[in-house]
């Protein structure tokens, strides 16, 4: 970390071996010299003196008491840091100590880790293609048998009108349908920024599963869902967790690709949990997973798929991490396992600093 | 205007697919029935009062239109219908004796020749079924000793050997063949082995047997 003391007007004190080594200066260099030097906006005013030390060009903000900045090298280059500042009194000299962290590895990382989210959500919906096809093909198989049987109707002697009529609402009705696959499609797919809205989970859980619903059925697998009434918003991003549940979904079906038929049943159950918190349970009916495999499986490039990436899970915990929650699972007492997502109800996440969507 | 007393029954777990599918047959002067299910067909079986064929789709939740095409064992003719065929699901569907397999979306012409061809099959094979029908009911009438008689006439026993494998003499086979012939309404020996071919040999000891 980089630690420099600032005079009233900005000037450099005394700053640390990190510093000059991070800028590519010499301390000696950089003592007397303003602080503007390293990180251009940082504006000292010396007719305004605030808690911070007379930060006029960025506001205090109590939930971002780092500021982020940009910073110049002295080969002129650019890179990101994150300072933090305490004003203080030195014998009879206000001054301000400045604390800097190189923020340019952790834009690298949180870049890789939002590109390999949003990679796994790809991959997780190709997986789904063939069964998204599907979907959109029961709307257009409707549309083209009601539109060719109208055409029919319309060279008839006596023109039944009301048919005509309902054929005409039945082909509307399959658009809207049509467009609201490639809808849910759209938002799963969607990279941008985190959007922390207050959501209804129930709505969320009822997507994905309308979403993974003809892969069900080409699987020989149903859905069981059991919704509670009145299960509190909590806040979050919906195509992040829309992203938890299918993958917890597609997991819980390819548990039980060697089940029979009968047994292949995936229930998902959304429950109050406490007070604060509520309670997503996906249960299938597979062959369950050995003890020591139960934490196991959230690691990064864990699987055993052989065409899996081995992210999904591990994506799936950071980002319920990221909303407060917790995703764990837990072997049934009979059979299969049930994976188990918990959020914090509404008010109890705190609306975080808006980051950007993996 | 094709015969308007046949029946296509369609089955697809798709509510709008089932409405848009049923107009088109209908609109080809077709009687048509819709079931989201095919346990809810199947609740509706049998379907012998008139010739009917079946549009199904192949992939239904719970019971499959594969697993519903065995089960009607080919009591009526099958078109299969699917979002995603691919060429085991063909061949699937042949083997569980499918008359066409279409892929969704299906113009109409490919459908309503498909619906045509099935129920013209559907046609020959109640015609078929009534002859048998008929002519097993002229075997009911048959005494068990005449169907034994007539049994190993149509294999081609002279009467004198009928009789010495039945323990009696040629004179009394002689009179129960006569009788045969007549409740067969047979007019030549030809005609009775032709009878025998289409019920089958075991339909004349099976009858007895029943006895």
């Amino acid at each position: 970390m980089s630690i420099l003391m600032l005079g009233e007007r900005g000037q450099m004190l005394m700053v640390n071996p990190q510093t000059a080594r991070l800028f590519g200066y010499e301390c000696d260099e950089l003592i007397g010299k303003p602080v503007e030097l390293l990180v251009p906006a940082l504006h000292f005013d010396s007719h305004v003196r605030d808690k911070a030390g007379m930060f006029a060009a960025q506001e205090c903000d109590d939930r971002t008491p780092l500021h982020e900045l940009s910073a110049r090298r002295n080969n002129g280059t650019e890179f990101q840091v994150e300072i933090g500042l305490n004003a203080f009194h030195f014998g009879d000299e206000n001054v301000t100590l400045a604390f800097m962290i190189d923020r340019t590895e952790r834009h690298e990382l949180e870049r890789i880790r939002r590109d390999l989210a949003h990679l796994t959500r790809i991959s997780t919906v190709g997986q789904l293609a063939s069964s998204l096809a599907h979907e959109l093909n029961q709307p257009l198989t409707a549309i083209l048998s009601n539109v060719q049987a109208a055409q029919r109707f319309l060279v008839a002697d006596r023109i039944d009108l009301a048919e005509v009529r309902e054929i005409l609402n039945d082909i509307v009705q399959d658009d809207f349908r049509a467009s609201e696959v490639i809808r849910r499609l759209r938002a799963v797919v969607k990279k941008g920024d985190l959007e922390v809205v207050s959501l209804d989970l129930a709505g969320i859980v009822r997507d994905v599963v309308m979403l993974v619903r003809s892969d069900a059925i080409v699987r020989g697998t149903s859905v069981a869902l059991d919704i509670e009434d009145d299960v509190p918003p909590v806040h979050g991003d919906k195509v992040q967790l829309q992203q938890v549940m299918l993958n917890l979904l597609l997991n819980a079906f390819d548990a039980m690709k060697d089940v029979p038929a009968v047994d292949r049943v995936v229930s998902v159950k959304l429950m109050r949990e406490s007070r604060s918190m509520v309670c997503i349970a996906i249960t299938d009916h597979g062959h369950g997973l050995p003890a020591d495999k139960l934490d196991k499986i959230f690691k990064p490039f864990f699987t055993s798929k052989p065409q899996g990436l081995g992210l999904g899970l591990s994506i799936s915990r950071t980002i319920v991490g990221m909303h407060h929650g917790r995703l764990w699972a837990e072997n049934n007492i009979d059979r299969g396992a049930t994976f188990f997502v918990a959020l914090p109800v509404g008010d109890a996440t705190d609306q975080d600093e808006s980051r950007q969507r993996p | 205007m094709t015969d308007s007393a046949s029946l296509v029954f369609v089955v697809d777990d798709d509510d709008s697919v089932c409405r848009a599918l049923a107009r088109l047959i209908r609109s080809a002067g077709y009687r048509v029935e819709t079931f989201g299910s095919a346990r809810a067909f199947l609740d509706r079986m049998p379907v012998d009062a008139c010739p009917a064929c079946l549009v199904l789709d192949i992939q239904l939740p719970e019971v499959s239109g594969l697993e519903l095409a065995r089960e009607l064992d080919t009591a009526l003719p099958i078109i299969f219908i699917t979002g995603h065929g691919d060429i085991a699901m063909g061949v699937g569907a042949m083997k569980a004796g499918a008359t066409d397999f279409l892929s969704k979306p299906v113009s109409d012409t490919d459908l309503l020749g498909a619906i045509a061809q099935a129920l013209e099959r559907a046609v020959q094979a109640r015609t078929i079924r009534r002859e048998l029908d008929a002519l097993r009911a002229r075997v009911e009438r048959l005494t068990p000793r005449e169907r034994e008689v007539m049994a190993l006439v149509v294999t081609g026993l002279l009467n004198k050997q009928v009789a010495s494998e039945l323990g009696t003499v040629e004179q009394t086979i002689k009179a129960h063949r006569k009788r045969v012939m007549a409740k067969m309404e047979a007019t030549s020996l030809a005609q009775l082995i032709r009878i025998a071919d289409k019920i089958g040999l075991s339909g004349v000891a099976q009858s007895r047997a029943q006895r």
